[in-house]
C-alpha cells in the first residue's frame, strides 16, 4: 500500500521535476548572487538551470499524464507548453546576456526574475485549477513588471512597466471577481468539474457575468482587442529581452491554459459564446492589422501584429473542433519561433545596452534602414522571420496560416476565414515595408547596429538557429506535426 | 523521372547568376540560360508523347499530413504554358542582357527572373491543389522582387506593394477555395478532383468554393475590379514586363481558369460570373488603353483586356470557346511579349515612354518599327496574323452564347465593341510613335538597338506570322493536347485556317477594323470627353485609399491608444462594464430566494457613515490628508462590521492593521507633498464620476444579487471539527493555526520575507526631510510631545500584557497569535512615535530581523515536529493539564505554531515601520551638512 503511495508520490514528483528544476535554479542564482556578484556566472547558472529543466521535461515524455495533486496535472498538453516556455525563456537569457553587458545598474537580478516568470508559466501550462491558474498567472506578470521596468532609469521602460503593473492590477481583479462569481454558482474551482456544473446549468446570466470576467483577465494578457490597448506602449518601452519574454512564452502560456479552460469546460461551446468569440476574434485581427499599417516602431509594429496573431489564434478556438488543437499547438510553435527571431534581432541590434532618456532600444524603423548593408545575415534572420510572420510559403509561418485557414474552412466560418484573408493581405503590406526598409541604400537618420561579434555570441546563435528552424520547418513541418499531432491526439 | 528536374533546374539556374560577377554581362546571361534551356529541352522531349495523349506524372511525398505532396503533371495544357514560360523566358533573358543599364545589378536580375520562372512552371506543372498554390503564392513573392527590382523608385515600391497586396489576398481566398475543394472530394490530387465535376457541383460548397477560386484567378489575372494593380507594375523593368504581362504572370490566372475547367465550369454560376467578369474587363481597359499617354500603360490596359478576352472565352459554355481562349493565350504572348520590348527599346534609345513626344521614329529604327506594326496588327486582328484568327474565333462563339436570354445579341455587340478600341489602340501606338514628323527634343538622340535586342523580337513576331499563315501546321497538335487537357475531352472539330468564307464574324472583324481605324481619326473628341471626368489614376485610387485608411487608423490609434494610462483603463472598465452588464440584464430579477437580514437603526447608521466616509474619501482625495482620515473611518466601520456580525476576531485583526496600515500611510504621507495636484478637467470628472458609479452599481448588483441567492457554505464543517480536531473553541484560529496550518506558514514566511525585502530596499534610502508642509506652514517645533511621550511609555507594559493575554486565551476565545503580534507592534510603535527612532533605538536595542526569522523557524520546527511521532507534517496535538493554583490548562502544538505567527508579525512590522521612521532622523541631509560646514 504504503510502496503504491509512495510511486505515486515520485510520479509525481518525476513529472513536476522541471518546474522544481526551475525553482532551484532562482534560488541557486540568488544565492550565487549573494555571495559574489558575476554576471556570465548568473546567465551561465540560470542557462544551465533551464536546460536541466527541458531535459527533466523531456525525460518525463513517456509518463502520460500524472495527476501531480487536485490543481496540477502533468500531461502532453503541458509538457508541450513548457518546451515552448523553456525554450523562450532559454532563448530570452541569452539574449539578455548580451544585452545587459552595457547596463550599469545591476545585471544579474534579471535572471532571477525571467527564470521566476517561466515557473509561472509552467505552472500556468499545468493549471487545471482555478488557484493554479491564478497563482501561474501572477507569478508570470509579476516578474515581468520589473523585468520590464528593469532599466528604469529609461523613461520607456519604467513607463512600460508601470503601466502594464496598474493594467495588469486591474486586469487580475476582474480575473478573480470572475472566479469568485464562478465559485458562488457551482461551488467549485475546478475546471472539469467546473465544467461539468455549468454544463447542466446552461445558460446562465451567472456564467456570462463570471466567465465574461475570467475571460476578460486572460484575454488582456493575450491582448485580444478590445483589451490590447497596453500592447503596442509596453513593447515598445520594455528593454528587448524582456518584451521578447512578454511577447513568446507569456502569451504561450496564458493561451495554452485558455484551451485547456475552454476543452474542459463544455459551457464555452455554447453557440453564443461562439458568436461573441468570433467577433472578438474578427475584430482582434483587423484592428491588430490596421493599426500596425501606420507605425514607424518596429516594437509597436510587433506589439500590434501580436495582436492580430492571436486573433488567428481565437480562430481555432472559435472552431473547437476537428483540427483545432493541432492548429493551435502549430500556431503557437511557429509564432514563438518566428517571435523570438523578429525580437531577437531586435534585441541584438539594441544590444548593448545605452542609457538615453527616452527609450533605449533600437525600436524605430528608421534605425533599420539599410541594415543588409551593415549587417546581411541579421537582415537575413530579420527577413525569414518577417516572411513567416506574413504566413509566406517555404517559412514555418505559412504552416500555422494553413491550418488557420483550414480550420475555418472545415468549420465553414466564412466571416473568419474573410478575416484571416483580408487581415494577412493587410499583414503583407505591412511586413514587406519593414522588409524593404532592411534593404534600402541610403541610410537612415539615426542607426545603431549589432556589435561585430553578434552572431559569435550565444544570443546571436540562437537567433541564427530560431530562423534556421523556421526554415526547415517551413519546408519539412512533418516532424513538428507529427509532434503536435501526438500531443493533441 | 525527369518532370521533377523541369522545376528544378530553373530553381538551381537562380543560383547560378549569383555565382558570377555582375561586370561579365555575357558570361553571365549565357551561363543563365543554359538551364532553362535544357529544361526546355526536356519538355520538348516529351512534347511528342503529349500531343500522343500521354500525361506524365511523377509524385513524391512532401507533407502527408496536409495532403500537400511534390506531384508533377504534364498534359497538354502543362505543355503549352511550358513552352511558352521557357521559350519567352529565353528570349527575355537575351532581350535583359542589352536591356540593364551597367550599374544595374544583373546577377541580382536574373536570379529573381529565375526563382520566377521556377514558381510559374511550378504552377503549370502541380499535380496536386496544394502544390499549385504554394508556387502560386511564391510567383506573388517573386514577381514582388521584380516588380520591386528598382527599389531605390519610390514608384517601383509602391507598385510592387500593390501588386503583392492584391495578389496576396487572392492568394489566400483561394487557398480557402482549395480546401474546400480538398473537402468536398477528399483529396488534393489533380486528376481525382478534375474528374470529380459531379460531385463538387451538387454539393452545397461549390457556391463558396467557386467564389474564392475565382477571386484568386481574378486578382492574378487583373480583371475588374482587381485590375488596377496590373498598370503600376510597370514600373519594373521592361523585360520584366513582358514576361510577366505576357506569358506568365497574369496568365497564371486564366491557366487556373483553364486547369480547374473541368472540375468547376458548366455551371450557370460559371457561365454568367466567368463570362460578365472577361467582358466588362474586356470592354473597360481597352476604352482606357485607348486614352493612355505611356507607352507601356498602353500595353498594360490591352494586357488587361486581352486577359479579359480571354477570361470571357472560358467562361463561355462551348467547347470551342475553350479552345479559342487556349489560342488567344498563344498569340497574345506572342505578340504581347513583342510589344513590350520594342517599347523597351524605344525607353532605351529615347529616354521616354511618352507618346505624346515620341513621333516618326520609322526613320531611326526602322526594323523596330516594322516589328512593332506587325506585332500590333497582330493585336489589333489584321488578317494574316495570328491575331486574327483568335479573334475570328471569339466572334463566331460570342454569336453561339445564349448567355442573358433574350439579350444575347448583346454579347456579340459588346466584344465587337472590344475589338474596335483595340484596333483603335494598336493603331495608335503605332501610327503616332512611328509615323509623322521627326521628334524633337527626345532625352536621347534615337537610333536602332544592337541587334541581339531585336532578335527575340523578330523571333516572336515571325512567330505571329507563321501562325497566322499556317495555323493548322504549326499549333494544331500542342491545341488539340491542351484541348483534351482543359476540357477533358478530344478537341471539338475545328478549322484551323484563316479563310472562313463570308460570314457573319468576318462582317464584325471588318466593322472592327473599320471601326478602329474611325474611331482613331476622332480620338480628340474622346480625349476632350475623357477631361471632363477627373483624372482616375489606379494608384493614386489605391493609394488613397490606403492614406485614408491609414488617415483612419492613426485617428483611431490617436483616440485610443495615447499613451495615457487613464484612458485605457477607462476602456478596460468600459469593456468590462459592457459584459457583466448584459449578463444582468439577463436576469429576471436580482432579488434572489434568500430574504436578507432584518436592518436595525445601527446598522443603517453605520452604513450610513461607511458611504460617507467612501465618498470623502474619493471627493477630498486631492487633501491626502483628510482623505486619509476618511480613509480610516471606512476601516474602523469595517471592523465594527465585523464585531456586529459576530466575528470578533477579524474585528480585533481588522482593528490592529487599519491601526498599523494608517501609520505607514502617515509616515509616507511625510515626505510627500500633502496635495495632489488637480489635473482633470469638470468633463473628464464627471465621465470618472458615471463610469465608476456604473462600475460600482454593477458589482454591488451582482454581489446583491449573488448573496440573496442560497449557496452552500463550508463554514459548518469548521464548526463542527474545531474541538473535536484542533482542541480550540475559536474556530478561527483553529483554522489558522491548524486546519489551514501550511497556508498560514506560507504567509508568514512570505510576509518575513516581505518585511526583509522592504528593510533591504530602505537600507540606502536618504530622504531630505521636509520642515513644513507644501503649503509653508512648518511642522510643529515639538517633535516628542510630552503628554505622549509619557502615555505611551506607561503604556507599553500594559500593551504588552493584553498582547499576551490575547495570545494566550486564542485558542478558544477571540484573540490569537497574529493579532497579539499587532497589538504588540503597536504598542511598540506608539513609543517609536512619541519618542523618536533614535531614543527607541537606543533602549530596544535588539535587531527585528532575528524575530521574525525565528517566528518562521518556529513555526517550521512545530509542524516538522510532528514527523517525530510519525504523523504527516505540521498535525497537532493537544491536551489538558491541570496546574496547581491555575486550574485546568489546554496546551496544544498549535500553541507553538500559534509563537512562531506571533514573532513573526511583530518582527515584520517592526522591520517596515521602524525603519521607515528611520529614514530621515538618522540621516537628515541638512544636518550633515551642517556638520561639515561647522
Amino acid at each position: 500500500m504504503s510502496d503504491v503511495v509512495n510511486q505515486g508520490a515520485m510520479m509525481a514528483l518525476l513529472a513536476i521535476s522541471p518546474l522544481i528544476l526551475v525553482c532551484l535554479t532562482v534560488i541557486v542564482v540568488m544565492l550565487s548572487i549573494a555571495w559574489k556578484r558575476n554576471h556570465t556566472l548568473s546567465a551561465i547558472l540560470t542557462a544551465v538551470g533551464l536546460n536541466a529543466a527541458l531535459l527533466a521535461l523531456l525525460f518525463g515524455w513517456t509518463l502520460g499524464t500524472v495527476d501531480v495533486t487536485s490543481v496540477l496535472v502533468v500531461d502532453d498538453l503541458s509538457r508541450f507548453g513548457g518546451v515552448l516556455v523553456l525554450m523562450s525563456t532559454l532563448a530570452c537569457v541569452t539574449l539578455a546576456h548580451h544585452y545587459l553587458e552595457g547596463y550599469e545598474g545591476p545585471r544579474d537580478e534579471f535572471y532571477l526574475l525571467l527564470t521566476s516568470a517561466a515557473a509561472g508559466g509552467l505552472v500556468l501550462v499545468s493549471a487545471r485549477h482555478m488557484t493554479t491558474l491564478f497563482f501561474g498567472i501572477e507569478l508570470l506578470s509579476m516578474p515581468l513588471f520589473g523585468m520590464l521596468a528593469y532599466t528604469f532609469r529609461d523613461r520607456g521602460a519604467l513607463e512600460s512597466g508601470i503601466k502594464y503593473m496598474v493594467l495588469s492590477a486591474a486586469a487580475t481583479a476582474f480575473l478573480l471577481f470572475g472566479m469568485a462569481l464562478l465559485y458562488a454558482v457551482t461551488g467549485t474551482l475546478d475546471f472539469a468539474e467546473l465544467g461539468a456544473a455549468l454544463s447542466t446549468r446552461g445558460s446562465d446570466p451567472w456564467l456570462l457575468a463570471g466567465a465574461g470576467l475570467l475571460l476578460v483577465g486572460l484575454a488582456f494578457k493575450l491582448s485580444i482587442v478590445p483589451f490590447h490597448l497596453w500592447t503596442p506602449d509596453v513593447y515598445q518601452g520594455g528593454p528587448g529581452p524582456a518584451t521578447t519574454f512578454l511577447a513568446t512564452a507569456s502569451k504561450v502560456a496564458v493561451f495554452l491554459v485558455l484551451l485547456r479552460l475552454f476543452q474542459s469546460t463544455l459551457a464555452f461551446h455554447e453557440n453564443w459564446w461562439h458568436d461573441l468569440l468570433g467577433f472578438i476574434a474578427v475584430i482582434t485581427m483587423l484592428v491588430g492589422n490596421l493599426l500596425a499599417l501606420t507605425q514607424n516602431d518596429l516594437k509597436r509594429l510587433l506589439g500590434y501584429s501580436s495582436i492580430a496573431h492571436f486573433g488567428y489564434l481565437l480562430v481555432a478556438l472559435v472552431v473547437n473542433q476537428g483540427l483545432a488543437v493541432e492548429t493551435v499547438g502549430i500556431y503557437l510553435v511557429t509564432y514563438v519561433l518566428t517571435t523570438l527571431g523578429a525580437f531577437g534581432v531586435v534585441t541584438l541590434v539594441s544590444s548593448p545596452y545605452v542609457a538615453t532618456g527616452g527609450t533605449a532600444d533600437a525600436s524605430p524603423l528608421h534605425h533599420y534602414r539599410g541594415l543588409f548593408w551593415r549587417r546581411p545575415y541579421l537582415t537575413a534572420v530579420m527577413t525569414v522571420s518577417m516572411l513567416s510572420l506574413a504566413g509566406i510559403p517555404f517559412t514555418a509561418g505559412f504552416i500555422g496560416k494553413f491550418y488557420i485557414i483550414a480550420v475555418g474552412v472545415e468549420a465553414h466560418r466564412w466571416w473568419l476565414v474573410g478575416s484571416v484573408v483580408v487581415g494577412s493581405a493587410i499583414g503583407l503590406y505591412y511586413y514587406l515595408r519593414v522588409m524593404v526598409t532592411l534593404f534600402l541604400h541610403e541610410p537612415g537618420m539615426q542607426r545603431r547596429d549589432a556589435t561585430h561579434d553578434w552572431a559569435e555570441r550565444a544570443g546571436g546563435m540562437v537567433v541564427l538557429g530560431v530562423a534556421t528552424l523556421v526554415i526547415l520547418l517551413g519546408l519539412y513541418p512533418t516532424p513538428m506535426i507529427n509532434w503536435v499531432n501526438w500531443v493533441a491526439g | 523521372m525527369s518532370l521533377p528536374l523541369i522545376v528544378l533546374l530553373p530553381l538551381l539556374g537562380s543560383l547560378v547568376p549569383l555565382l558570377s560577377s555582375n561586370r561579365q554581362r555575357n558570361l553571365n546571361a549565357w551561363s543563365t540560360a543554359l538551364l532553362p534551356a535544357i529544361a526546355l529541352g526536356i519538355v520538348i522531349a516529351h512534347a511528342p508523347g503529349v500531343v500522343a495523349g500521354e500525361v506524365y506524372h511523377s509524385s513524391m511525398s512532401w507533407v502527408p499530413q496536409l495532403g500537400l505532396d511534390l506531384a508533377f503533371r504534364l498534359d497538354g495544357l502543362s505543355l503549352l504554358f511550358l513552352l511558352l514560360i521557357l521559350g519567352i523566358g529565353l528570349l527575355i533573358i537575351l532581350y535583359a542582357r542589352y536591356y540593364l543599364a551597367p550599374e544595374d545589378s544583373m546577377p541580382r536580375f536574373y536570379a529573381y527572373l529565375m526563382l520566377f520562372m521556377t514558381s510559374m512552371i511550378g504552377i503549370v506543372m502541380a499535380d496536386n491543389l496544394l502544390l499549385l498554390w504554394v508556387f502560386w503564392e511564391l510567383t506573388s513573392l517573386s514577381s514582388f522582387l521584380l516588380i520591386g527590382y528598382w527599389y531605390q523608385q519610390s514608384e517601383a515600391r509602391r507598385g510592387a506593394r500593390m501588386a503583392l497586396a492584391v495578389t496576396g489576398m487572392g492568394g489566400l481566398a483561394m487557398l480557402a477555395g482549395f480546401l474546400l475543394i480538398g473537402h468536398i472530394v477528399g483529396t488534393y490530387d489533380m486528376q481525382t478532383v478534375l474528374d470529380s465535376r459531379d460531385l463538387i457541383q451538387a454539393d452545397p460548397r461549390y457556391l463558396p468554393a467557386l467564389l474564392l477560386v475565382l477571386l484568386g484567378a481574378f486578382t492574378k489575372s487583373a480583371q475588374f475590379p482587381f485590375h488596377f494593380w496590373l498598370p503600376h507594375a510597370m514600373a519594373a523593368p521592361t523585360p520584366v514586363s513582358a514576361f510577366l504581362h505576357s506569358a506568365t504572370m497574369v496568365k497564371a490566372g486564366v491557366f487556373l481558369l483553364a486547369r480547374l475547367h473541368p472540375a468547376l465550369a458548366g455551371s450557370q454560376l460559371w457561365l454568367y460570373i466567368v463570362t460578365l467578369t472577361g467582358l466588362v474587363t474586356m470592354i473597360y481597359a481597352a476604352y482606357f488603353a485607348l486614352l493612355k499617354y505611356d507607352l507601356k500603360g498602353v500595353l498594360a490596359f490591352s494586357t488587361v483586356s486581352h486577359l479579359g478576352l480571354i477570361t470571357m472565352l472560358f467562361g463561355l459554355d462551348s467547347k470551342l470557346a475553350v479552345v479559342a481562349g487556349l489560342f488567344h493565350i498563344i498569340n497574345h504572348a506572342t505578340f504581347k511579349a513583342a510589344l513590350f520590348m520594342s517599347s523597351g527599346i524605344i525607353d532605351h534609345e529615347t529616354g521616354t515612354r511618352d507618346i505624346r513626344k515620341l513621333s516618326g521614329l520609322r526613320r531611326s529604327m526602322p526594323m523596330t518599327a516594322a516589328l512593332a506594326g506587325l506585332a500590333a496588327a497582330s493585336m489589333a486582328g489584321v488578317p494574316l496574323l495570328n491575331g486574327f484568327i483568335s479573334k475570328e474565333m471569339m466572334l463566331t462563339e460570342t454569336l453561339e452564347s445564349g448567355l442573358l436570354g433574350g439579350l444575347a445579341w448583346l454579347i456579340p455587340v459588346l466584344a465587337t465593341l472590344g475589338s474596335v478600341l483595340s484596333v483603335a489602340y494598336s493603331l495608335r501606338l503605332i501610327r503616332n510613335v512611328f509615323f509623322g514628323p521627326e521628334a524633337k527634343e527626345l532625352p536621347k538622340t534615337p537610333h536602332e538597338a544592337p541587334f541581339p535586342m531585336r532578335l527575340p523580337m523578330l523571333i516572336l513576331v515571325g512567330l505571329c506570322i507563321v501562325i497566322g499563315l499556317i495555323p493548322a501546321v504549326i499549333v494544331s497538335g500542342l491545341l488539340d493536347a491542351a484541348a483534351r487537357a482543359t476540357i477533358l475531352a478530344p478537341r471539338p472539330e475545328l478549322q484551323l485556317s484563316i479563310w472562313h468564307g463570308f460570314n457573319l464574324p468576318l462582317l464584325m472583324s471588318a466593322i472592327a477594323l473599320a471601326g478602329g481605324v474611325g474611331i482613331y481619326t476622332v480620338r480628340r473628341n474622346l480625349f476632350n470627353f475623357q477631361r471632363q471626368f477627373p483624372q482616375r489614376n489606379a494608384l493614386m485610387i489605391f493609394e488613397h485609399s490606403v492614406r485614408r485608411l491609414l488617415q483612419w487608423t492613426q485617428v483611431t490609434i490617436d483616440r485610443l491608444e495615447n499613451g495615457s494610462l487613464q484612458r485605457y483603463m477607462l476602456w478596460l472598465i468600459v469593456a468590462v462594464l459592457f459584459l457583466t452588464g448584459s449578463g444582468l440584464l439577463d436576469l429576471d430579477q436580482l432579488q434572489g430566494s434568500r430574504q436578507p437580514q432584518p436592518l436595525d437603526g445601527l446598522l443603517l447608521a453605520g452604513a450610513g457613515i461607511t458611504i460617507l466616509a467612501g465618498l470623502g474619501t474619493a471627493i477630498l482625495h486631492r487633501r491626502r490628508l483628510v482623505s486619509l482620515m476618511m480613509l480610516s473611518v471606512v476601516g474602523l466601520m469595517v471592523s465594527l462590521a465585523f464585531a456586529r456580525f459576530s466575528a470578533p476576531d477579524l474585528a480585533l485583526t481588522q482593528l490592529a492593521v487599519e491601526v498599523v496600515t494608517v501609520i505607514l500611510l502617515m509616515l509616507a504621507l511625510f515626505f510627500l507633498p500633502q496635495r495632489t495636484p488637480k489635473e482633470s478637467s469638470g468633463a473628464r470628472v464627471v465621465r470618472d464620476v458615471l463610469l465608476a458609479a456604473g462600475f460600482g452599481g454593477v458589482v454591488a448588483s451582482l454581489n446583491y444579487a449573488l448573496l440573496t441567492r442560497p449557496m452552500d457554505s463550508i463554514s459548518g464543517f469548521f464548526l463542527d471539527n474545531s474541538v473535536s480536531g484542533g482542541g480550540g473553541h475559536n474556530v478561527v484560529n483553529v483554522i489558522l493555526v491548524d486546519f489551514r496550518g501550511f497556508d498560514t506558514l506560507g504567509e508568514i514566511t512570505v510576509l518575513c520575507i516581505a518585511a526583509i525585502g522592504i528593510y533591504k530596499l530602505l537600507n540606502r534610502l536618504r530622504l531630505f526631510m521636509p520642515s513644513s508642509d507644501s503649503e509653508g506652514r512648518p511642522w510643529s517645533r515639538d517633535l516628542h510631545p510630552m503628554l505622549l511621550a509619557t502615555v505611551s511609555q506607561s503604556l507599553l507594559p500594559l500593551a504588552l500584557l493584553v498582547s499576551v493575554f490575547i495570545f494566550l486565551r486564542g485558542h478558544n476565545e477571540p484573540g490569537g497569535g497574529f493579532i497579539a503580534g499587532l497589538v504588540t507592534a503597536v504598542a511598540l510603535i506608539l513609543l517609536y512615535i512619541a519618542r523618536g527612532v533614535d531614543w527607541a533605538q537606543q533602549r530596544l536595542s535588539f535587531q527585528y530581523q532575528p524575530i521574525a526569522v525565528t517566528g518562521v523557524a518556529i513555526a517550521t520546527l512545530t509542524g516538522l515536529g510532528s514527523w517525530l511521532f510519525g504523523h504527516n507534517f505540521l498535525t497537532s496535538a493537544f491536551g489538558h493539564f491541570s496546574i496547581p493554583y491555575i486550574g485546568e490548562i489546554e496546551l496544544a502544538t498549535a500553541m507553538l505554531f500559534d509563537l512562531g505567527v506571533y514573532l513573526t508579525v511583530v518582527g515584520a512590522t517592526l522591520m517596515i515601520l521602524a525603519n521607515l521612521g528611520k529614514l530621515t532622523t538618522r540621516h537628515r541631509p541638512s544636518k550633515e551638512n551642517e556638520k561639515e560646514t561647522v
